[in-house]
C-alpha cells in the first residue's frame, strides 16, 4: 500500500495551486455559502462554484513573473517583464475559455503568433548548429537531431525545468474533427518557442540565438543511438568509394577462445594500410559488423571543436531590431565546403546517374568507352 | 532497423554546463508576533531580508504571520517539494545560514552518499582497459 501516499502526493502536485497574496478579494464571495451577494431577489438561483475554474481565472502573482524572469535571465531584456511574459505563458487555448467566464472584460493575447515564430527561429539555430558541428551527418539523423533539441516534448522539459509550472495559463480541449486535443506537454512547449520569439523582437536575432543556445542546444542528446544501419558493410564500401580510397577489407587482429562458449573476435576493417574501424563481436561476421558501424561512425559524427563552428546566422550581426531593419557590419563568415553527401545504400536516383562524389578517382563501368 | 520514433525525440537536461537556472523558486517567512521564539527571526525579517530580496530576484519572498507557533522557513522548489526548517533557538547570524542553506539546496531529497558509485552520462576519459588491446594478450 505504499503506492497510496505516493499517488497522493503527486496528484496533489499536478492540482493547480493558487498563491493568494496578491488578490484582492479572498475567498471569492461566489465560493461561501450563505453569504449571498447583495440582491433582494425572492427565488434563488441554485450557485455551483468550481474551485479548479476559479483558481485558473485568476490572474497570476506578479512577484512569480518577475522571478521568473530573473530566473531565467532575462529580467534586462524586457522594460515590462511580467505582462510580456504573462502573454508568453498564455496558450490560445485560454483565450475562449477566459472570455465565456468573463464576457465583459477585454480578451487577453494569447502566445499563438509567438510560438509560431519562435519554432521557426529554434528550428533556424538548432538546424545551423548540427550542421555546423557535425558537417557529415546524414540527413535523416540530423533532422531528427533538430528534433531532438527543440522538439514538442524537449520544449515542454525545458519549460518544465525554467519553473513555468503554475504561471501556464491553458484550457485543456478534447479532439475535434478540425483540431487537435490540447494537452498540457501542448501548452508548456508553447512557453518557450514564445519566448524566443519575444526576444528576438525585443532585441535582435543574435540575443534569441544566444537564448536557444543557453536552454535548448546545451542540453544533452543521444546522437549514437539515432544513427541506425541497415546493413553498414555496403554502405561503407559505397562511402569509401565516394571518397576515392581502396576497397575496404577486413582482418582479423585478435581472437580468443574460439572453441569455447564465449569467443572473442577483433576484427579491423581498413582501406589499404589506414585502420577505419575496429569491431569486436562473439562470431567473426558480429565483429565485422560492428567493426564497419564504427567506422561509418568515425565518419558521420565527425566533430567540428565549437570554437572553430562558424554559425551562419552571425552574418546579420548583433544590432538590435529585426534582421530586415538592421544595419551593422556583420562578423565575418567563411562559407564551409560542402560536404559529399551521404550514399543511399548504393542505390541510383531516377534518372539512373551515379554520384561518384568529388574525391573519387575509379570511373564506373558503364562510363568507360571502348 | 527500428525507425526513429518522433515521440521518443528528446534531450536531457544539463543545468549547469552553459546557464544554470536557480531551483528554489518561493521562500516563505511564517513568524510569531507574540512568542519569544521568534524574535531572532523577527530581527531578521525587519533587518536583513529586503537586502536578501534584492540580492537573489529571482526568489518570490513570503512573509506571513503564524501565531503561536515556531518560527520557520518553507522553501518551495521547481521540482515540486517544499524544505521546511524551523529558526527557533537560532541567533540573526544563525537564521542568516539557515535562509542561505534554503536558498542554495536544489530541493531534492537527502540521498546518504555512502555507497554511491560514481554515474556520468559521458564515457570515461581514459577508456576502459582491454586485455586483447594490449602488446601482450592478458591472460588469466
Amino acid at each position: 500500500m505504499s503506492h497510496v501516499p505516493k499517488r497522493l502526493a503527486s496528484t496533489a502536485t499536478k492540482v493547480a495551486t493558487l498563491s493568494t497574496s496578491h488578490l484582492k478579494v479572498f475567498p471569492p464571495p461566489e465560493a461561501v455559502v450563505g453569504r449571498a451577494p447583495s440582491s433582494s431577489q425572492t427565488e434563488r438561483t441554485p450557485s455551483f462554484f468550481s474551485a479548479e475554474t476559479w483558481a485558473t481565472l485568476q490572474p497570476p502573482n506578479p512577484a512569480s513573473l518577475s522571478a521568473f524572469a530573473h530566473r531565467i535571465g532575462l529580467a534586462k531584456t524586457f522594460s515590462n517583464p511580467a505582462e510580456v511574459i504573462q502573454q508568453a505563458c498564455t496558450h490560445p487555448s485560454f483565450v475562449p475559455f477566459h472570455a465565456k467566464h468573463n464576457p465583459d472584460q477585454p480578451a487577453v493575447t494569447a502566445n499563438g503568433n509567438l510560438t509560431t515564430l519562435g519554432n521557426s527561429l529554434l528550428g533556424l539555430f538548432a538546424t545551423e548548429h548540427v550542421n555546423s558541428t557535425y558537417p557529415h551527418l546524414p540527413t535523416r539523423v540530423m533532422k531528427a537531431a533538430v528534433s531532438a533539441y527543440v522538439g514538442a516534448s524537449s520544449c515542454a522539459s525545458i519549460a518544465k525545468d525554467m519553473g513555468v509550472g503554475h504561471l501556464l495559463r491553458w484550457n485543456r480541449t478534447p479532439n475535434t474533427p478540425t483540431r487537435p486535443a490540447v494537452l498540457h506537454a501542448d501548452a508548456m512547449s508553447s512557453v518557450p518557442r514564445a519566448l524566443t520569439a519575444l526576444i528576438y523582437q525585443h532585441q535582435s536575432l543574435a540575443a534569441a540565438r544566444t537564448f536557444a543556445h543557453k536552454f535548448f542546444l546545451s542540453r544533452e542528446i543521444n546522437l549514437r543511438n539515432m544513427i541506425k544501419f541497415r546493413d553498414p558493410k555496403l554502405a561503407l564500401q559505397e562511402t569509401v568509394a565516394k571518397f576515392g580510397r581502396e576497397r575496404p577489407v577486413s582482418r582479423l587482429l585478435r581472437e580468443t577462445g574460439r572453441l569455447s562458449n564465449s569467443p572473442i573476435f577483433v576484427v579491423g576493417i581498413y582501406t589499404g594500410g589506414d585502420q577505419l574501424g575496429e569491431g569486436f563481436g562473439s562470431s567473426l561476421r558480429m565483429a565485422e559488423y560492428r567493426a564497419a558501424e564504427d567506422a561509418l561512425l568515425r565518419l558521420y559524427l565527425t566533430r567540428q571543436p565549437s570554437h572553430l563552428v562558424q554559425l551562419p546566422t552571425s552574418t546579420f550581426g548583433d544590432a538590435r531590431g529585426d534582421i530586415f531593419s538592421a544595419t551593422t557590419s556583420p562578423s565575418p563568415y567563411t562559407p564551409v565546403e560542402m560536404q559529399d553527401t551521404e550514399i543511399l545504400y548504393g542505390s541510383a536516383d531516377k534518372s539512373g546517374t551515379r554520384n561518384p562524389g568529388a574525391r573519387s578517382t575509379g570511373t564506373l563501368p558503364e562510363d568507360e568507352v571502348d | 532497423m527500428r525507425p526513429l520514433l518522433r515521440a521518443h525525440l528528446t534531450s536531457r537536461p544539463a543545468n549547469g554546463h552553459v546557464s544554470f537556472i536557480p531551483q528554489i523558486r518561493k521562500l516563505v517567512f511564517e513568524y510569531c508576533d507574540k512568542w519569544p521564539s521568534s524574535a531572532n527571526t523577527r530581527t531578521y525579517i525587519k533587518k536583513h531580508l529586503e537586502d536578501l530580496a534584492r540580492t537573489n530576484p529571482h526568489v518570490e519572498i513570503v512573509v506571513r504571520q503564524r501565531n503561536f507557533k515556531e518560527p520557520i522557513i518553507r522553501g518551495f522548489y521547481l521540482n515540486n517539494r517544499e524544505k521546511v526548517v524551523p529558526l527557533n533557538g537560532f541567533e540573526v547570524t544563525g537564521v542568516q545560514q539557515k535562509v542561505q542553506l534554503v536558498l542554495d539546496s536544489s530541493g531534492a531529497k537527502i540521498k546518504p552518499l555512502k555507497r554511491r558509485t560514481v554515474e556520468s552520462t559521458t564515457e570515461a576519459a581514459r577508456g576502459i582497459w582491454s586485455g586483447l588491446h594490449v602488446q601482450e594478450t592478458f591472460k588469466i
